[in-house]
């Protein structure tokens, strides 16, 4: 199983989560999130005063797919997610050890 | 109890079959409260025989409490035992005790017990004021009589003598209740013992009943409530058989659920959670009134009398204990009217009104709405209330009266209204206004990531207009299906006419509830650092005024759709968003102009020719037309002059050709005849004519007293735009200003932007107002050689916001040129100068 941690650019949350469902991915999770990559915020400039605004508002996606899936997710998070612009985000991709289902304890990709 | 796990001797679970088949049968919550004490009292009765009575025959009683002493138990709800001893006890009583307590569980009763002896139940301690709360509702179970009648005799004088105490108590624990539910009932999915307005409520106004000092005074409010308490109980039944224990919480899933049931009416969900509103709505009115008459009984007399003559009483109105009373109060059935004064005075003091005065209101409902149901001159009255610091609070009192709904119909459209989905927290109704007490609550933040916010809600011209479209903002959502904003602005436009809403302020509400979910939209469907996005949302929102009030109703109304809905993350995304809007339209001043079609009007396509597009934004064609005539003038005699009067201020427009100083000369004359600028704009059109407007108030009253002044005051505009007088040498009498406190100074800032538009430079000063501020600022402006293209100023509270574009012989300004200009636009600026 992998883990599937995506950092997206909010306006892109509709569109990713619908491709998304549409290859039949039907758990994830979405944080609101503040944060910089390597374009480290700007200076914004609001009557005459000067504002660093480091941290801009992201979108992070988690989800945990079988293996054999990962491929298929990643490329759709991509081709979704993509502008072609500084502050697209990233992707980062986990082993995962385990997967236990709180309610019957199935374990592995069944508890998926 | 509990579903019982065995049929006993006594065939519990048959019995308990029963209880449940003939409550969905019959809908009768009473007859399952009972029939559940009784099965509890029966298998309660037995355990003690069998387990306690052979081990303290005597010296022990067995009291039942809580809602089992009511003989009110609910089929999931916890069986609360008291054992009282004569004397303190140890050894064969504890294993006697564990047994009976063990035969109960396994029955599958929850046993909630304690065991105190009399002498315990008869004090009064800190830690134990629950014990006393719950005796309240005692009663003989079984075992020593002479032992229970010890306590039961006794408790008469500890209440008497703790009344104060035991009051203020129960007070603080109902308070602190209602606060973990943000003090409303209003939730979708509420909790129908512990909400405000549930039956935890009901019981707070029996114990204060049995705590009061009058017996007389008592139980006017339990025929009132008698339906609210069936309608409840017969609720939290459904609940604990539906789900099988002590399950309290109406969720989404559970109101289906009951609607189906129906119990003999059949009705939409929607129809009856507004009857479950209804009801706790009249369960917490009364809750609150209760604690109000209780704490306000345990003061003194003298107290009482202080609080009278408070020092904000006025001819209506007297305060006491910061709740407000009629003096006259039979005036309101002859003279409706009154009641939004009464709701002035809330608003502009942030009081609560005295259940007397709530109760009275509640009296005349019907000739308050005779009254406003005929169009009239109301939105005067009404302006005062939406205008004050608390309209929130007082609108919201309002609704709790229900005069909202009888001065405007309308709303009760969306009174208690549900809506089904998994972001709202509130009823429509509650919804709205918390949207506007969230407007009231940003005025006075602290948060410093909200200042800008705060800042935009001070600099708006008529916060009573955007409170008004937010009371309407969402009244069409009373209706199935359709786009409630349409519907909203139906109904927002037979409000406007029958309270006869001045025209010209009815387009500001109109587009308000039109386009006040496009920000929230955009928020989270637009690229912020596409200028494209920048571009739409400057095309959308169409004036930099009108963004103001556009991002201040977005924040209120996310704000208002659940306690933790506007995060840290929203509000960033709503500054920046605000941002790339506000840099657009201060962009496009200077590069957006108008180009006009080659079919229109001559004369009018050769005026409106290269003025920015802001121009036909915020004029109206009969404003335009005016200009027009304006400008023939000005053909004729190099200068056209018009001086209205609207809405307490003047406004002067001029029509000139363009040249250096004019704009600052027509600053100097204002300021020389001792007028206050509010707001200025000034543009050249293609063909070289200027058209200055310049709203300005006229702290002396000059041209109000004189009526030859006005005369005067246009004839010297001409004069000083034609050279022929000098603005400086009218300045030397200028008035001297009152300054503002120490604590409003604001410290003088000035930044350029090249970038904003192809061949011109903005410039952007934010000051501190004074007289001759305006002139100061563009003479210095004028005086470095540079030409003013555009020009924006808008004053609010003691602070300027200009807007200049500029251009040095025909181009952008260099940086060595921009450096001393700020320098001396600076210093221009300071209070002193």
């Amino acid at each position: 199983m992998k883990k599937i941690e995506a950092v997206i650019q909010p306006f892109k949350l509709e569109e990713v989560k619908a491709a998304l469902i549409g290859i039949g991915v039907d758990g994830m999770t979405v944080l609101e999130v503040r944060g910089h990559g390597r374009q480290k915020g700007h200076k914004e400039v609001y009557r005459g005063q000067e504002y660093v605004v480091d941290l801009l508002p992201k979108v992070k996606l988690e989800l945990v797919v079988p293996d054999a899936r990962a491929d298929e997710v990643i490329r759709t998070l991509i081709r979704s997610a993509r502008t072609g612009k500084i502050g697209d985000g990233k992707i980062f991709v986990s082993e995962i050890a385990e997967a236990i289902r709180i309610r019957n304890e199935d374990r592995g990709e069944a508890a998926l | 109890m509990a579903k019982p796990h065995s049929d006993g001797n006594g065939g519990e679970q048959t019995a308990w079959r029963a209880v449940k088949e003939r409550f969905f049968a019959s809908g009768s919550a009473a007859a399952v409260l009972a029939a559940c004490s009784e099965l509890a009292e029966r298998s309660v009765l037995a355990a003690y025989q069998q387990h306690l009575a052979p081990v303290l025959p005597q010296g022990l009683a067995l009291a039942a409490v809580g809602g089992f002493g009511r003989r009110e138990l609910y089929p999931h709800s916890d069986v609360d035992l008291l054992v009282v001893l004569g004397r303190a006890q140890t050894g064969p009583l504890k294993e006697g005790l564990s047994s009976f307590l063990r035969v109960l569980w396994d029955g599958g009763f929850r046993v909630s017990h304690s065991v105190r002896t009399v002498r315990e139940c008869l004090e009064l301690r800190d830690d134990n004021t629950e014990l006393t709360i719950s005796l309240l509702d005692r009663r003989f179970l079984a075992g020593d009589r002479l032992v229970y009648a010890q306590m039961d005799e006794g408790l008469p004088q500890l209440l008497r003598s703790h009344r104060r105490r035991l009051t203020e108590q129960l007070c603080r624990l109902a308070r602190s209740r209602h606060a973990k539910y943000q003090g409303t009932i209003f939730h979708l999915e509420p909790n129908v013992k512990d909400s405000p307005g549930g039956l935890r409520d009901l019981h707070l106004l029996e114990w204060l009943d049995q705590l009061r000092e009058d017996p007389l005074v008592r139980s006017a409010w339990l025929e009132e409530l008698g339906s609210a308490r069936e309608f409840l109980a017969r609720l939290r039944c459904f609940l604990h058989f539906r789900s099988g224990r002590d399950d309290n919480v109406l969720s989404f899933d559970a109101q289906e659920e009951f609607a189906h049931t129906g119990f003999g009416r059949a009705c939409s969900t929607e129809e009856w959670m507004r009857q479950y509103y209804l009801h706790a709505r009249a369960v917490f009115g009364s809750a609150v009134r209760a604690m109000e008459l209780g704490e306000r009984r345990s003061s003194s007399l003298l107290g009482e009398f202080f609080a009278w003559r408070s020092r904000l009483a006025t001819a209506d109105f007297s305060v006491s204990r910061e709740s407000v009373l009629l003096r006259s109060p039979q005036r309101i059935f002859h003279e409706p009217e009154i009641v939004l004064r009464l709701f002035r005075f809330v608003a502009l003091h942030g009081l609560k009104l005295a259940w007397e005065t709530e109760r009275r209101i509640q009296e005349a409902l019907g000739a308050i709405e005779r009254h406003y149901s005929h169009r009239g001159p109301h939105w005067p009255a009404l302006l005062e209330v939406l205008a004050m610091s608390h309209a929130g609070s007082a609108l919201a009192a309002m609704n709790a009266t229900g005069v909202l709904g009888a001065v405007f119909p309308e709303w009760r459209r969306i009174e208690c209204l549900v809506v089904r989905d998994f972001y709202h927290r509130y009823t429509v109704d509650e919804h709205t206004l918390r949207a506007i007490q969230a407007l009231d609550e940003l005025m006075a933040t602290a948060d410093g990531n909200r200042t800008w916010l705060a800042g935009l809600a001070t600099e708006i011209e008529r916060a009573d207009l955007l409170r008004f479209a937010l009371l309407f903002h969402d009244v069409g959502k009373g209706e199935a299906g359709g786009c409630h904003i349409e519907r909203s602005l139906e109904l927002v436009e037979a409000v406007m006419e029958r309270i006869q809403l001045p025209l010209i302020e009815r387009r500001l509400v109109r587009w308000l509830i039109a386009r006040h979910l496009d920000l929230s939209a955009a928020m989270t469907s637009r690229d912020l650092d596409d200028p494209a996005t920048a571009r739409f949302l400057a095309e959308r929102v169409e004036t930099l005024e009108r963004l103001k009030y556009l991002t201040l109703i977005t924040y209120a109304d996310i704000s208002a759709v659940n306690p933790g809905a506007m995060t840290p993350w929203r509000l960033e995304l709503l500054r920046r968003l605000y941002l790339t809007a506000h840099h657009e339209l201060n962009r496009e001043l200077a590069t957006c102009r108008i180009e006009v079609a080659a079919s229109d009007d001559p004369e009018r396509s050769e005026f409106l020719e290269g003025l920015p597009v802001r121009y036909v934004r915020v004029h109206a064609e009969e404003e335009i037309d005016r200009h027009l005539e304006l400008a023939r003038r000005c053909r004729e005699r190099g200068v056209a002059v018009e001086l209205v009067r609207r809405d307490g201020v003047h406004l002067v427009t001029v029509v000139a050709r363009d040249r250096p100083f004019l704009f600052a000369s027509i600053a100097g004359a204002l300021a020389g005849f001792g007028m206050n600028i509010l707001k200025a704009e000034a543009y050249t059109n293609r063909r070289g004519f200027a058209v200055d407007n310049f709203v300005f108030e006229d702290p002396a009253r000059t041209l109000e007293l004189n009526p030859s002044e006005a005369g005067r005051l246009c004839l010297t505009l001409e004069r000083v735009i034609l050279g022929k007088v000098r603005a400086r040498d009218l300045l030397q009498s200028r008035p001297k200003r009152i300054r503002p406190s120490r604590a409003s100074r604001i410290e003088p800032r000035v930044a350029f932007d090249s970038g904003a538009s192809e061949n011109a430079t903005l410039i952007e000063i934010v000051a501190e107002d004074r007289p001759g501020l305006l002139y100061d600022l563009a003479r210095t402006i004028s005086e470095a050689g540079c030409n003013i293209e555009v020009v924006l100023i808008d004053t609010k509270a003691h602070k300027a916001i200009d807007v200049f574009y500029v251009t040095f012989e025909g181009g952008k300004l260099g940086a060595a040129q921009q450096e001393t200009l700020r320098r001396a636009l600076i210093e221009a600026a300071r209070p002193d100068s």
